[in-house]
């Protein structure tokens, strides 16, 4: 019957357009897409563009991934689809916002004043400028939701130390970049193979970061944008008045601003570097009683919408009552100058951390960091 | 009925149509939903459900502490003296469960119930040809899902000014939005929802065109939700997420953001239309090919 | 019945069926040809060639599961034939049921209605969806039917709380909805008290008296005696035996009833010369088919029986159904031993 057949190739047609649709929604955006053609640029050329662009007005949404298998300070455990969303006026004001499921952070720096807005607690931290205009120091949140800044940084900290390359061109938010690949000088002693940034051809500032380890396909960390637009926003995203009922508490502006991050890990520590380039150390010293609290109590913050005290990849929720008894199961014990510790080692990077509370952590080998931890006072 | 004249029918008139008029129909099948006993106990419960949910937030508002860190419970903590997001609030409190049901409900009555007592034959032999016997029903469904989230938004809006107060709406982000902004947010969530219940709807009305029983729909349907929900929880498989429907439900709460992120709400919905285009194939295929 | 009533054309419909290639002159309302149908394993209908003339009352009649409501479903476009063609109407089915049913008023496998709507409400759904339904007069033609059935009274109670005759004339009223061309009432008196079975039959001859034509099936011979212009009859999905009641109880009246008072004594006479004979209440019945009446008479006077009378017997539908579908009982038995699945062979 003829009719019969039409309305069942109809069906047919409905389904696969249907199948074909939820295909499209799995499928990685871009993939398989030939890399832009763009004009040839030497490394010097690009290393320069780079480090003088103004960052301009944007809007954009920024992902992070973390596979050091250890939260890293102030970068969300794993953003998960959940991506942070970044605005700026290119003049100095921000707005950066970080949803988490049903709940959402945001900071936003209207020139004058720090703001946070803390959804989950429904409280607002102030934070005026300091005497001389700027904000003293950015919330630990905003930092990793600022690839571009952090590329710049991260160029300029290691280029001296670097060979730096211009691998071929790519698209990251839908833009043709240049991919500026940094690779450690061979006198570098570093777990690192490279560190990758993607900058716009068009703006130069540099849309994707990726530290890749040796041995590993995957980055190690990545942060980029997966959407970015430049072009002027409207003023009012960067005004904040505190909604009524919210709790506002101000902070000195001279005090180290650490916002709503994680405090158990990461507050009050004492950080320092030790050497630079490829094999720089990041050492702290944690205040002794930490290391023998009970968790519970290690996080004043216990109930609050941050996410690094979760722990889910830190490993610090695997039935150990205090940090030294997890170092014990997680690390190898070593001794030297510095006293008793511990060395975590991972692929990226290793930790030190003694039994008196000196931590020493890079992208490099053991013996690194225990040079590092002789050092330290 | 021998002492009837037997001339009573005789000036009944009759037209040369080959079907019956589109709107007869469709007016005949909403108002034979909304006679039906449970189509009205499900409605008053979802009426009811945003007023329940104003008096215990309006009870507890103050001592809610973040015991449990979800989507819901990161709403909850906005609801107090917040009216105007209880309606954000109590859409997806039943988003995860309560409205799919509901759906997948008047699916499995539309055809597998029909069926059961004999009333979708009357229809075939009225004759209502199968492709627009389905569309009739996908219209009825689709219908009263809307009304079915629309009565909830509007009970909900009423009982957040009534009970929490508030004056306009404290968003995620911090900001406050006019009312007339805020009622633009609840009216789009009560359409995105919609839309994530049609779907679910599509798929049981698939289910229902191969049964005669209503339970059977039912008991596929739940059965599909929690195992999507299952496997949207298992982080190995985050390949897949995209595909599953549960996988964005909760997202919706991107409504309460400012700006609106558009982009996550786009592709719920547009993963929602893929499966109601592949509900309603498939609906049609076996409706077509089954026997009356 | 009033001649408002829109009435088939017998002439235009004539010109709708193809070139007719079979033996009967009369144009018919729906004819079956090779009909078959098969659910998994099971054969349900086969080799039906089925004619309901115009104007006709044909009576499908059939033990239950002899396959008359799956050969009314077929006929009506509910299911798709395994193999053979449907006309009704002038229409194949089932790609024709858009044209052909507006015209058909059925009630089949019982009334499918809603028990939480009114008997009223019910009407009015089934109402809106017919094709040729004008919408103003909607109300009027439920209200007719209503009283046509004698529900009237009841219109406004749930269907729920309806009795078994109840539905059943519900079911009718919604075939009664509009003026048709054919009607067909699936074992219509089901779970009918007897007054409910006359009223019923009234409907049928109603309908009959106007002109339209009634397919009306059941198992119970006495309907369809009473009723039933033409006669078709079923057994085990196959159609053994079709035509006008009439002729078709002609057909069956091959027997003679002597009356005599030495019914032993004639029995064996008769048999002794090969005429099938039996004793019954009444008397000795001779079948005719291999005899005929002078002989057997003639036999018996020979043999010094005493005969009070002979007479030719009028047997009712009721023997004649017995003797078709006994014989075909016996045959199928037979058929069953040589044969582990006759029905399913394939006719060439």
């Amino acid at each position: 019957m003829e009719t019969k057949k039409t309305v069942l190739s109809f069906a047919a047609a409905g389904t696969v357009a249907g199948v074909a649709g939820l295909v499209l929604l799995a499928s990685p955006a871009g993939a398989g897409e030939a890399p832009p053609e763009l004009p040839a640029i030497s490394p010097d050329d690009l290393v320069e563009s780079v480090l003088n662009t103004e960052i301009p007005a944007l809007s954009g949404s920024v992902a992070l991934e973390n596979n050091l298998g250890l939260p890293l300070p102030g970068m969300p455990g794993s953003t998960d689809g959940a991506e942070i969303r970044v605005f700026t006026d290119g003049e100095g004001k921000h707005r950066v916002q970080l949803p988490d499921s049903g709940t959402e952070t945001t900071v936003i720096d209207d020139g004058k004043t720090v703001w946070v807005w803390n959804s989950s607690e429904r409280s607002v931290t102030k934070v005026p400028h300091g005497a001389d205009g700027k904000a003293h120091e950015k919330p630990l949140e905003s930092r990793f939701a600022d690839p571009a800044t952090a590329a710049r940084e991260l160029v300029d900290a290691m280029q001296k130390d670097s060979e730096v390359d211009v691998d071929g061109t790519a698209r990251v938010a839908d833009r043709p970049v240049y991919q500026l690949v940094l690779t450690p000088k061979p006198t570098e002693r570093t777990l690192l193979r490279e560190v990758r940034v993607s900058v716009d051809s068009e703006t130069r500032v540099p849309l994707q970061v990726e530290v890749l380890a040796n041995g590993q396909a995957e980055p190690a960390v990545k942060a980029g944008f997966t959407e970015f637009a430049d072009g002027p926003q409207d003023a009012s995203l960067f005004q904040f008045t505190p909604p009524e009922g919210a709790t506002v508490t101000e902070q000195d502006p001279n005090e180290e601003f650490r916002g709503q991050a994680p405090k158990d890990l990461f507050g009050d520590l004492d950080l320092n570097t030790y050497g630079e380039g490829w094999d720089t150390v990041l050492t702290a010293t944690i205040p002794n009683d930490m290391l023998t609290m009970p968790f519970d109590e290690a996080r004043p913050g216990g109930d609050r919408g941050d996410r690094g005290d979760r722990g889910e990849r830190g490993g610090f929720a695997n039935g150990s009552d205090n940090p030294l008894e997890l170092l014990g199961t997680l690390g190898k014990q070593v001794s030297g100058d510095f006293g008793t510790g511990y060395v975590i080692s991972a692929n990226v990077g290793t930790a030190l951390i003694t039994e008196d509370g000196k931590v020493a952590i890079g992208a490099v080998p053991e013996q690194v960091v225990i040079e590092a931890a002789e050092q330290m006072k | 009925m021998t002492t009837v004249p037997t001339a009573a029918m005789s000036d009944v008139r009759t037209t040369t149509r080959a079907t019956a008029p589109l709107g007869r129909v469709l007016r005949s099948e909403l108002r034979f939903i909304l006679r039906r006993p449970r189509t009205l106990v499900a409605l008053a419960a979802l009426a009811f459900t945003p007023v329940i949910a104003g008096i215990s937030v309006a009870i507890a508002a103050g001592s809610m502490s973040g015991g449990r860190r979800d989507d819901i419970a990161g709403i909850a903590m906005l609801v107090a003296d917040n009216g105007l997001i209880l309606p954000i609030f109590v859409l997806l409190l039943a988003m995860p469960m309560m409205l799919p049901l509901c759906g997948a409900m008047w699916s499995a009555d539309a055809l597998a119930g029909e069926a059961s007592t004999g009333g979708l034959r009357n229809l075939l032999l009225a004759p209502v040809s199968r492709p627009r016997l389905l569309a009739v029903k996908a219209f009825g469904v689709a219908a009263v899902s809307l009304l079915a989230v629309t009565i909830m938004a509007v009970t909900a809006i009423l009982a957040g000014i009534v009970l929490l107060g508030g004056e306009g709406m404290l968003t995620l982000s911090g900001s406050t939005m006019s009312v007339p902004a805020s009622l633009g947010r609840i009216a789009l969530l009560t359409l995105l929802v919609t839309i994530q219940v049609w779907a679910v709807a599509a798929i049981a009305l698939a289910i229902s065109s191969t049964t005669d029983h209503p339970l059977i729909v039912l008991a596929a349907t739940t059965g599909g939700i929690v195992l999507f929900t299952v496997l949207g929880g298992i982080d190995t498989l985050s390949w897949l997420h995209p595909v599953l429907l549960t996988d964005g439900w909760l997202d919706m709460a991107d409504v309460v953001r400012d700006p609106l992120p558009a982009d996550g709400l786009v592709e719920n919905a547009f993963r929602a239309t893929c499966y109601i285009l592949i509900g309603y194939s498939l609906a049609l295929a076996r409706l077509t090919t089954r026997d009356g | 019945m009033s001649k408002d009533i829109a009435q088939p054309d017998s002439s235009t419909m004539l010109d709708d069926f193809p070139p007719r290639t079979d033996t009967s002159a009369d144009p018919v309302a729906a004819r079956t040809r090779g009909l078959r149908k098969v659910y998994g394993k099971t054969v349900a209908v086969d080799h039906v060639d089925l004619d309901v003339p115009v104007g006709a009352v044909l009576g499908m009649l059939g033990p239950n599961g002899s396959g008359k409501t799956t050969t009314i479903r077929m006929l009506l476009g509910l299911v798709t034939p395994t193999a053979g063609s449907v006309e009704l109407l002038g229409h194949l089915m089932p790609g024709g049921a858009n044209w052909a049913l507006p015209e058909v008023g059925a009630l089949v496998e019982g009334p499918g209605f809603h028990p939480f709507l009114s008997g009223r409400e019910n009407l009015f759904r089934c109402a809106a969806a017919e094709p040729r339904m004008v919408t103003s007069d909607i109300p009027r033609a439920v209200n007719d039917a209503l009283e046509r059935v004698g529900l009237a009274s009841a219109a406004g109670r749930r269907y729920r709380g309806y009795s078994l005759g109840m539905k059943q004339r519900l079911g009718l009223a919604a075939a009664l909805l509009l003026p048709r061309r054919l009607v067909v009432l699936d074992e219509p008196t089901n779970g009918l008290d007897p007054a409910g079975t006359r009223e019923v039959r009234a409907v049928i001859a109603d309908l009959h008296a106007a002109g339209t034509t009634v397919l009306v099936s059941s198992h119970l011979l006495a309907e369809v005696e009473a009723t039933c212009t033409h006669v078709a009859v079923m057994h085990r999905g196959s159609l053994v035996a079709q035509g006008e009641l009439r002729e078709l109880l002609e057909a069956g009246n091959a027997g003679l009833l002597v009356s005599t008072p030495d019914v032993p004594v004639a029995v064996d006479a008769l048999r002794d010369n090969r005429m099938p004979a039996r004793a019954t209440p009444d008397g000795v019945h001779v079948d005719l088919t291999t005899t005929t009446a002078p002989e057997v008479v003639a036999t018996l006077v020979r043999s010094g029986v005493a005969v009070h009378e002979v007479r030719r017997q009028r047997t009712g539908l009721e023997d004649l159904f017995a003797r078709l579908t006994e014989a075909e009982n016996t045959t199928a038995r037979l058929s069953d031993v040589a044969e582990p699945q006759p029905s399913t062979e394939d006719p060439t």
